[in-house]
């Protein structure tokens, strides 16, 4: 497998990234090794967020070229071909808080790393998020928020699945901004994060695998 | 005998300028910085309440300054709902708008500048602004859409204003966008009336109020009102020409309303909101292009007109220390959100002192004896140098209990007395 395209991912360079997929595709290399090589890139960049060496630009930057790169790919693929997901989560931004940025960085960066997301979107009321870990079965739910009333819908949510008996089936970690401990107990969740190496970290932990 | 209103306020405002120069204080000040619903919401006026009933919030805001024992009285960083109406506006969101009233206002991040009208932008920044940003801000403003508007240096003589501008006023789309913005000025008229009055009504009583007016840095003002992170974030790769370019145009505007909101308000204290410029938003070679240039220019602009800079480093500054030992000693109040404390003393301790940094989470959530705990851990490692001001890490949070800024005040008194 040719690193050529996953070190121009992790460089930033766009253009040269879609110009190798466009050859490689061209050349008759299966759309499949194409798209694995893409995401290999983005958990390059994944683990260079964790450990200070990359920052939320590069991880936006790659998402967009990864978007690119699926469009390009996308005429080539026969049948759905998806390899079997790594584990299921249900994520999104807790009643009354519209913010999104935090929470789309880490839903784009655990699809690319295998997981099934379902993200709810933003001012997501209690009831949605116990609908939908009883429709999806995930074993990891996401309760993201930037404002402090957040911190009384996130409690609020995590009392709705234990009422509707649900607590048991599912890790629930908190994010944001003002995420910390503090509010990891508030809210009777199992983990947090302020960023979305945490949260990757977490989900890795809670699905039986490695980060 | 007890001191009057006026020397009240002189003592605290001189504690606080004298703890920004580096100087031990008498004691550790209590200086919230901002304050949106608390408190109203403790006054049991709901959020959309406050929007509209600004004689209300502010007295709510004079009754929590006495009752929680603040040493300046926060500023008010909410605006005037019935403005927002009049508008119609769809950038922020609003309790009393399309959300409930129990809510707080949030700003609906967007590319209000496409990453293709860029030069369209920089050629005619104010003629863009009218026609085309108002009307993707304000449901209100459509008008200005609606009907060309020709260059208003056409209308540089007496015949073409007449006839030009005679014609574009009469058209019903522009005269009722004009009647949005004249019902939004009555609005706004409104508040800073209110605002005004409380801010003399605190004066005699001896608070000072904390900052007269916001001004964004150069690239937050990019970022969040017209490209979006996202869209600032894809420019840094993309068009990085073009954002430093529209950087440079916000910045010269942004030292000029500086200068003018010092002038306007009367206080020399200068909030200046940073958003994007945290460590983990981008990396030291990014923040050395894009950020901190026209960051740290506006702060010394500031500090030359004979004003305060006092930057909210929200989010986590800690790895941009070293950038912020450039500013000169004892110029800069920094207040700070996320920062390590710890670090903070070792590489900043002697260059500018430490306003903030209790956790909102503790505050909002937490027990009076947890608040107290960190209030003696922050005083403990400030406390050989005394320069420190007590707040949240971002100014009086909505959510805060009030017994947790009970505690906030026993503890500045238990422990901050030097």
């Amino acid at each position: 497998m040719s690193n050529e395209l996953t070190d121009a991912i992790v460089g930033m360079r766009e253009d040269d990234a879609l110009a190798i997929v466009g050859r490689e595709l061209d050349a008759g290399v299966a759309p499949t090794v194409v798209l694995d090589e893409a995401k290999e890139a983005m958990t390059v960049l994944g683990k260079r967020f964790e450990c200070g060496d990359a920052f939320i630009p590069e991880l936006i930057m790659g998402g967009e070229i990864m978007k690119g790169i699926s469009e390009l790919v996308k005429p080539h693929l026969r049948g759905p071909g998806e390899a079997a997901k790594r584990g299921v989560v249900v994520i999104g931004t807790v009643r009354g808080d519209i913010h999104d940025i935090g929470k789309d960085v880490v839903v784009l960066m655990l699809d690319v790393n295998g997981y099934e997301v379902h993200d709810l979107g933003v001012d997501v009321p209690t009831q949605a998020f116990v609908d939908a870990i009883g429709r999806f079965k995930p074993q990891v739910v996401g309760l993201s928020g930037l404002l402090t009333l957040a911190f009384d819908s996130m409690k609020a949510t995590v009392d709705a699945i234990a009422a509707a008996g649900l607590r048991d089936r599912v890790k629930i970690m908190v994010g944001g901004a003002p995420a910390d401990r503090q509010v990891q107990e508030y809210t009777g969740a199992d983990g947090w994060g302020g960023d979305v190496a945490a949260a990757l970290n977490l989900t890795a932990q809670w699905t039986g695998g490695e980060a | 005998m007890a001191a009057t209103g006026e020397e009240l306020y002189k003592q605290r405002e001189q504690r606080f300028n004298d703890i920004v120069a580096l100087k031990r204080p008498d004691r550790v000040p209590i200086v919230p910085h901002v304050i949106h619903y608390f408190a109203t919401k403790w006054q049991g006026i709901s959020n959309r309440q406050a929007g509209f009933d600004h004689q209300a919030h502010y007295d709510a805001i004079r009754d929590a300054t006495v009752e929680f024992g603040w040493d300046f009285t926060p500023t008010n960083g909410m605006f005037a709902a019935d403005g927002y109406a009049a508008l119609g506006t769809t950038q922020l969101r609003w309790p009393g708008g399309d959300l409930p009233d129990d809510a707080s206002f949030q700003f609906v991040e967007d590319e209000y500048l496409k990453a293709d009208e860029y030069d369209e932008f920089l050629s005619d920044p104010n003629g863009f602004t009218l026609t085309k940003i108002f009307p993707r801000i304000a449901g209100n403003l459509q008008g200005f859409a609606q009907v060309p508007i020709p260059p208003l240096f056409w209308m540089a003589n007496t015949y073409y204003l007449m006839n030009v501008g005679g014609a574009l006023l009469a058209a019903p789309p522009i005269r009722s966008a004009l009647e949005s913005l004249l019902a939004m000025s009555d609005a706004v008229a409104g508040y800073f009336a209110a605002d005004a009055a409380n801010a003399q009504e605190m004066a005699a009583l001896g608070y000072p109020r904390t900052w007269g007016a916001p001004v964004i840095p150069a690239f937050d003002v990019v970022s969040d009102m017209f490209r979006s992170l996202r869209g600032s974030t894809l420019d840094m790769y993309r068009h990085p020409e073009q954002l430093l370019a529209t950087i440079d145009l916000v910045q010269e505007a942004q030292i000029g309303l500086a200068k003018m909101v010092m002038q306007i308000t009367g206080n020399p204290r200068v909030f200046i909101p940073m958003h994007r410029g945290a460590g983990g938003f981008m990396s030291d070679e990014q923040f050395e292009k894009f950020y901190w240039p026209t960051f740290k220019g506006l702060v010394l602009a500031i500090i030359e007109a004979g004003g305060v800079p006092n930057p909210l480093f929200e989010g986590d500054y800690t790895p941009r220390l070293k950038y912020l030992a450039e500013f000169p000693p004892g110029k800069v109040a920094g207040h700070f959100d996320k920062i390590d404390r710890v670090k903070f003393k070792e590489v900043l301790g002697d260059k500018m002192c430490f306003w903030g940094n209790v956790p909102v989470s503790l505050l909002c959530t937490g027990t009076p004896r947890q608040v107290k705990d960190d209030v003696k851990e922050l005083i403990d490692l400030f406390g050989d140098t005394g320069t420190l001001m007590l707040d949240s890490g971002l100014g009086v949070p909505d959510e805060a209990r009030p017994e947790n800024l009970h505690a906030l005040r026993e503890a500045a008194e238990e422990y901050g007395v030097f």
